[in-house]
């Protein structure tokens, strides 16, 4: 009996690895049903604060993420649901942060028992339209008034079909950030950083003749490879969703507009702009040698910049930031990439009138202006009072945010493709097994897996790219 | 006489229920997904497609051969286990200590290890600061960052881990061979070599086999955590290995049917060595009752 216990107990391991995160149930796409409480559609008055009509009490579950990126976010939570419930007695909101490693691993287990978070944060674009596809999220169209929804920016990430499965709450962008002190050394100007590729291959040998390591990143990880895809790939193209329109099998990776990025990565790779160690450390890693003073550029997130500031021995006056150098000429290399992370409400969420509600309090004029003092972030939300952005970096960040903003790729791929061609062919590419050739095939034989594995998918690329 | 023969099943059932419940249903599931694809929302079946499909997979045979390529740590763990424990059995100076320090690894977090092997074989990590201090350069790698030496760092990360449990076991059976049999063929004039090769090696066989097998399933089904953490499959695949692909499958790109397939698969895999493990432990059983 002992023996048999054993083997079931290991034999079920692996069945409940794979069952606990099965399918949730059949899409529905239809408005929310009326059994929340409240189930008039909302008016389009301003967010609606006041405290419900029903006293019932109320609890709300929360699954997020964001203090990762944007330090100073768990606080701005803390102080956000304190001053939801004081104003609604009646509600409760219990706030879970998920690591990034368990963000969508937990939500789909949720989705497949059909119990778990009413809110829940997404990443854009593939990350939220993957689960209102499947059924697990819904739209909010009937949730959030038209008026107040336009205020929020990004919405044609999470927008399928002409419906709208989610709304941002903060911005996430890709300047190239430099450090000036270097530059000088270097003998570069830092009041005018590369503006062409050969401008940077150019800095690299200088920086390289100062003993500066010229760009640093870590791809151990992976994610990075996926950064460098969203930086560069987009350069030759005119429209993010030409990548759409490529990964239903109109386009082909391996033509030149597609691949021509792999030569322009493996050109900074053969002028040793790189740390040598790029592999072998993670992402943070990367970024860590910049603030560290051992790289003189990166390629970061915007959401990190105050982190830098606030480094003892940095500060904003140790860099400076830039638009990515051009290798190509479509209109896309003159865009600032910003995606906006956010938020989703789920199919099975007893009060998605109350969550809308709550999303909406989070983008009320003090939350805003709360979010930009705790975290140095911008929030996804046109209202922000920009006199508070002080810092002439941040002020650069808003410009582009607001005048040449383009869509994050990674964000309107399949994952599959993100992962098994961007992230692992970068690591091939700086380990030396492929060439920009040959990775440009990995891409095209990873999307032509793709389809022939996700047929359902392949079906909502194709209306998601129209 | 009737009632006495139902008797023990009337006993067992709650248990057999409760094991049904929990552990029957997830597998069956588990098989039923992998024979099912999603379309428009609903699990249509759709035959052996997924089974075709990860075998047209080159990530996924890339997998397979990598755990085939870890399993050639096991014998390099039972034979350094196996001569380890005979050292700590012999008594050399200091064993005690050596027992504790051999064993320490296996109780350590596959986390914490992962993460400290990590920043001892990065390429401007501990180990290559220490080659290059002392004028090793030329053999200071870039162990995790190369697609040709990641997996092998991977694997002596696991043998020294892992080797542990094999040292323990080792000597705890060897702390019960009968002396005598010792005692008697050094009075015949018997070297070590043939010490351990005729009374060791035999006295041991079974619970040689037992760790073989043991290591044997961890290599298939059980190197998820070093993989995740070290290397998280890379660099360009060079050490995905069956699980990391299961949970990409499930978890990244939203193909819970493919990720069942190949769950099924491991799972029968796993499944036939795990009863050639209980048919060791039932042949031993059987033969210590005969003496």
């Amino acid at each position: 009996m002992k023996n048999i216990i054993k083997l079931i107990t290991v034999l079920v391991s692996f069945a409940l690895l794979v069952t606990s995160c099965s399918p949730a149930p059949t899409p529905t796409t239809a408005a929310p049903t009326t059994a929340g409480p409240t189930t008039a559609a909302p008016t389009t008055a301003a967010p609606t604060t006041a405290a419900p009509t029903t006293a019932a009490p109320i609890h709300l579950v929360v699954w997020w993420w964001g203090e990762q990126e944007a330090p100073g976010a768990q606080k701005w939570m803390d102080d956000t649901v304190k001053a939801y419930e004081v104003l609604h007695p009646n509600v409760t909101i219990e706030t879970v942060l998920q690591s990034t490693d368990s963000l969508i691993p937990a939500f789909q287990s949720a989705a497949a028992a059909g119990s778990g978070p009413d809110i829940q944060y997404f990443w854009g674009g593939i990350y939220t339209l993957q689960n209102a596809w499947s059924g697990a999220i819904i739209p909010l169209d009937n949730l959030i008034p038209a008026d107040e929804m336009s205020h929020y920016i990004n919405n044609f990430e999470r927008s399928y079909d002409g419906k709208q499965y989610g709304i941002g709450w903060y911005l996430s962008g890709n300047p190239m950030v430099y450090n000036p002190k270097l530059f000088t050394q270097a003998g570069l100007d830092p009041k005018n950083p590369p503006q062409t590729w050969n401008d940077l291959i150019t800095a690299c040998q200088k920086l390289n003749a100062i003993g500066v390591v010229p760009i640093s990143g870590g791809m151990k990880d992976g994610w990075f490879g996926g950064w460098l895809f969203s930086i560069l790939a987009r350069q030759s193209h005119d429209s993010y969703k030409d990548f759409m329109s490529a990964s239903v099998g109109n386009a082909k990776f391996t033509d030149p507009q597609f691949s021509g990025w792999w030569t322009a990565l493996d050109q900074l790779k053969q002028a040793k702009c790189w740390n040598a160690d790029i592999n072998s450390i993670d992402y943070q890693q990367g970024q860590d040698m910049f603030v560290q003073g051992k790289s003189a550029i990166l390629f970061s997130n915007d959401t990190f910049l105050k982190g830098f500031a606030d480094t003892a021995g940095f500060g904003w006056d140790s860099m400076a930031v830039m638009m990515v150098p051009k290798w190509a000429t479509g209109k896309m290399a003159d865009e600032y990439i910003t995606t906006a992370q956010g938020w989703g409400i789920t199919s099975w969420s007893k009060y998605p009138q109350q969550d809308a509600d709550f999303l909406m309090f989070m983008h009320t004029p003090d939350r805003l202006a709360a979010w930009w003092a705790d975290t140095g972030v911008l929030p996804a939300d046109n209202r922000m009072d920009t006199s508070l952005i002080t810092q002439p970096i941040q002020q650069e960040i808003y410009k582009w945010d607001t005048t040449v903003a383009g869509a994050n790729l990674e964000n309107f791929i399949p994952n599959q493709l993100d992962n098994d061609a961007n992230m692992t062919g970068v690591q091939l590419l700086f380990s030396g097994d492929k060439t920009p050739a040959q990775l440009a095939q990995l891409s095209e034989d990873t999307i032509a897996k793709w389809r022939l594995q996700n047929p359902d998918q392949v079906t909502f690329f194709q209306t998601w790219s129209k | 006489m009737r009632t006495k023969k139902i008797e023990p099943f009337l006993f067992l059932a709650p248990a057999l229920f409760v094991l049904l419940v929990v552990f029957g249903v997830p597998i069956y599931r588990l098989f039923v997904l992998s024979f099912q694809r999603q379309s428009q929302g609903k699990q249509i079946f759709v035959g052996l497609s997924n089974y075709k499909l990860i075998f047209m997979d080159n990530v996924f045979i890339q997998a397979i051969q990598h755990n085939g390529t870890l399993i050639i740590c096991v014998p390099i763990m039972v034979v350094a286990a196996l001569l380890l424990s005979i050292l700590l059995f012999e008594r050399i100076r200091g064993w005690q200590f050596y027992r504790t320090t051999l064993f320490l690894p296996y109780l350590l977090p596959i986390t914490v290890v992962g993460l400290v092997f990590s920043y001892i074989f990065q390429f401007s990590g501990v180990l290559n600061g220490i080659l290059n201090a002392i004028g090793l350069k030329f053999l200071a790698l870039d162990w995790l960052g190369s697609t040709h030496l990641a997996l092998p760092t991977l694997m002596f990360v696991i043998i020294w881990k892992e080797m542990g449990f094999g040292v323990i076991l080792f000597l705890a059976r060897l702390m019960s061979v009968d002396e005598e049999l010792y005692d008697a063929a050094k009075i015949d004039g018997a070297n070590w070599l043939q010490l351990h090769l005729n009374i060791t090696l035999p006295q041991l066989s079974t619970v040689i086999e037992f760790f073989t097998v043991i290591s044997i399933i961890t290599m298939l089904s059980w190197v998820f955590n070093y993989v995740y953490v070290m290397t998280n499959g890379g660099p360009g695949n060079a050490t995905i290995v069956t699980e990391l692909y299961i949970y990409l499958m499930a978890f990244q790109y939203n193909n819970i049917n493919l990720a069942a397939a190949v769950s099924v698969l491991l799972l029968l895999v796993t499944g036939i060595f795990i009863f050639l493990e209980l048919y060791l432990r039932d042949r031993a059983e059987v033969g210590e009752a005969l003496g």
